[in-house]
């Protein structure tokens, strides 16, 4: 973990965050501050809204009440397209890449989304070779290199996650949310995706935020940690704090919740 | 290893093509060589026509979700469309400058939002105000209609023979009375705009670079309109003047266009609104092909008219082959010992070219890879940054384009008539079935499949004098073997 952190600016705030759907209130209250370039990990069990959370953070879904900013300016009620155009990229939980594409197309993709050339869909996608060449040089960084014609389909599923990291890193967001990057891998391969992860934060001006429902996971490799619970946020801070409070613990140990939201108000 | 993975990526079309080869082999012998070719080739123009409906409704549906049962209707407005082009564009000249003039007044929005969002209206009278500029706007084009004889526009091609066109050059209403018509739907164009920057609505954001490109397409489309009420008379004659070959292609091309533009316009309009709710899409589509064949019956009564063929198709005679026809332009073309009209060779082609076309846009194109990732996984594509929505109105464009060009490249051989658009719609939704939801080469398999299904079963029904219902039935029943088999389509994308 970065020593100096907790003095870094705050890229990405969420106030006051409130989603009702229905009569259910997924996200309850939710404020958050992200400093730039750390690791943020939102982790909780399963139904704590973390992914509504993220939904409402990159857009894809308006929130009930509350504002979310990035970089000072107010994006609450921006189109998708347009926050990822400021710098802000997610990953979703299920799938994330293009099975029916190659590799080089899936990465190409991530990168030609953010240039400029917006208005000429019809000309060769082969003659824009700065994309090509933002598209090999990542490729090579999440390691996928003599793959790029391969579909996307056909990759083993360690690499797919890869390749979703790759098709974000091309894309040049400042800030990434990725949710649940490691779901349906298997504990040997997740090391090594964590591995990526981390050499993406420190190797670039970037930030990360992750959501996980693993708290072990996430330990090692978090600058900050905010626990969520029913919606709510149940403790933040450093992993060191977080492991040590009591409330989380009993959190993931299986208290009443019933319990524990009564204790969380307080 | 090599052999296998060929295998897997191909395995479809290597057992399509086996089983058409078997196919062509016994059909050969049964039938004789002439009656084999000339089948076979009507299977191939109808195949062409299916997939130009279909290709439309396929990748509308994969990107979309939508099943666009407006579709039909597209294919058959192209066909009024270039029919009354190539016969006589008086209609068509005529109705212009009121189209260009609301278009005109629609482009502001970007110009009034940044005034009109902070008006101070109070939130629940928002969409009241909105719903009462809209009945105002309608208002205005009602009165603007007024008094304009569209039907009598309308009429002007159904008496227009080929002898001497010009003697059907309709005069047009003089611009003395004229002019108040364009101005009243450019202001309901403008009000239109009102509507859509939503007054009071301050969450909006402003597009920075918006506001230039909106001034220089107001001015451009006034221009536009301006021209277009000056030559309503003058244009429709330089038309009808013009080599008909000529006009033959710039009705193609102007059916297509009309086409992608009322497709544009019904996604902007109709269904934009309704991407939250799919099952009233279907609703709102339908009752949009039902509203539009009834205007088309309304402005060309329910009869079905002959297109002529461009003298490009038409000499008389028959060329031995179709190299000799590109010299002598006859009626029919001699090949493999069978007679054959030049013009469904023609269909043939275009259908071709077609495929041809979008197959390199998909494959090769920025539009196509967000068109392919968009079906796999729109919310994605969305996050990197694309702006689906526009891609969602360029794609419903494009496919509505493609069916118009599709019917009015139908229009010289079958009748053009208010339900010519159902016809090929039902066969254009069985072609989607087979091929699989948003695959446009599976398009292109299920129209051939369709085609030859249909001109096969009617060559059958007529030797055993079998009822007709034969050749309709069978494309039914190939529908429902590749579900049994493959549920998905022959190339769909899985669940």
């Amino acid at each position: 973990m970065a020593p100096e952190a907790e003095e870094r600016e705050i890229i990405l705030e969420a106030r006051n965050l409130r989603k009702e759907f229905g009569g259910l209130v997924a996200v309850d209250d939710v404020s958050i501050q992200i400093r730039a370039r750390t690791l943020h990990s939102i982790i909780g069990p399963n139904g704590a809204g973390k992914t509504t959370l993220f939904n409402l953070l990159s857009g894809t879904m308006p929130p009930t009440r509350g504002s979310v900013f990035f970089k000072g300016r107010d994006i609450t009620h921006l189109p998708p397209h347009r926050i990822a155009h400021l710098g802000l990229g997610r990953t979703f939980q299920i799938t994330n890449i293009f099975p029916n594409l190659t590799v080089l197309e899936n990465v190409r993709l991530g990168a030609q989304a953010m240039g400029r050339h917006n208005l000429r869909l019809l000309t060769h996608s082969d003659k824009y070779t700065q994309y090509l060449d933002q598209a090999e040089q990542v490729i090579a960084q999440v390691g996928l290199r003599g793959r790029e014609h391969m579909l996307a389909a056909n990759l083993p599923h360690g690499d797919k996650r890869k390749l979703e990291l790759g098709i974000m890193l091309a894309g040049n967001f400042e800030v990434l949310l990725l949710d649940e990057p490691t779901a349906g891998m298997s504990s040997e391969q997740v090391p090594a995706l964590l591995e990526i992860i981390h050499n993406i934060l420190t190797s670039g001006n970037r930030t990360i935020v992750l959501v996980e429902h693993r708290m072990d996971m996430v330990m090692s490799i978090s600058d900050f940690i905010t626990v969520m619970h029913q919606g709510r946020v149940l403790a933040e801070g450093t992993p060191r704090e977080i492991a040590s409070n009591e409330l989380v613990q009993s959190a993931y140990l299986g208290a009443l919740y019933g319990d524990l939201t009564a204790q969380a108000e307080k | 290893m090599r052999v296998k993975a060929i295998w897997q990526y191909g395995k479809v079309y290597i057992i399509l093509l086996i089983g058409l080869i078997i196919l062509s082999v016994i059909g050969w012998r049964a039938m004789g060589q002439q009656s084999f070719v000339r089948t076979a080739l009507s299977g191939l123009t109808l195949g062409a026509l299916y997939f130009m409906v279909a290709a439309g409704l396929t990748i509308i549906f994969g990107l979309m979700d939508v099943l666009n049962f407006a579709h039909g209707a597209m294919f058959m407005i192209g066909a009024y469309a270039g029919w009354q082009f190539y016969t006589n564009p008086t209609f068509l000249f005529g109705l212009a400058p009121l189209v260009l003039a609301l278009v005109a007044g629609i482009v502001v929005t970007p110009l009034i939002q940044p005034l009109a969002m902070r008006w101070a209206v109070p939130a629940r009278w928002q969409r009241t105000l909105r719903a009462v500029v809209i009945v105002v706007a309608v208002i205005l084009i009602i009165v603007a209609l007024l008094g304009l004889d569209v039907r009598g526009l309308a009429k002007t091609a159904m008496v227009a023979t080929m002898v001497d066109p010009l003697a059907e050059a309709t005069p047009q209403e003089p611009l003395a009375v004229f002019w108040k018509r364009p101005l009243l739907f450019f202001l309901a164009g403008l009000l239109i705009a009102l509507a859509q920057a939503r007054p009071g609505d301050r969450t909006q954001v402003i597009r920075s670079g918006a506001a230039p490109r909106a001034i220089v397409a107001l001015v451009g489309f006034v221009l536009l309109t301006v021209a277009a009420t000056l030559t309503r008379e003058s244009g429709a004659i330089s038309v009808l003047k013009m080599n008909a070959d000529a006009r033959f292609f710039l009705s193609l091309a102007a059916g297509a266009l009309i086409g992608a533009g009322i497709g544009a316009a019904i996604e902007i309009s109709l269904v934009r609104p309704l991407y939250v709710r799919p099952t009233f899409l279907i609703l709102a589509t339908m009752g949009l092909s039902f509203v539009l064949r009834e205007l088309t019956q309304l402005l060309w009564d329910p009869l079905p008219y002959a297109m002529s063929r461009p003298p490009l198709f038409s000499q008389p005679g028959k060329a031995a082959s179709i190299l000799e026809w590109f010299s002598k332009h006859t009626l029919t073309v001699e090949i493999m010992g069978v007679t054959f009209p030049s013009y469904r060779l023609f269909i043939i082609a275009l259908g071709l070219a077609m495929f041809i076309l979008l197959m390199l846009v998909m494959n090769y194109s920025r539009l196509g890879m967000t068109i392919r990732a968009g079906v796999q996984d729109r919310d994605m594509v969305e996050a990197l940054g694309i702006n689906v929505r526009r891609v969602f109105t360029l794609v419903f464009a494009l496919g509505a384009g493609l069916a118009a060009l599709g019917g009015i490249g139908a229009a010289p051989f079958a009748p053009v008539e208010p339900v010519m658009g159902d016809r090929f719609q039902m066969q254009g939704f069985i072609t989607v079935v087979i091929g699989g939801m948003g695959s446009y080469s599976g398009a292109a398999i299920g129209a051939l499949l369709l085609g030859l299904a249909r001109a096969f079963g009617d060559f059958l029904a007529l030797k055993f004098s079998l009822t007709p219902a034969v050749s309709e039935a069978s494309t039914v029943i190939i529908m429902a073997l590749v579900l049994l088999l493959r549920p998905a389509g022959l190339f769909g994308k899985k669940e």
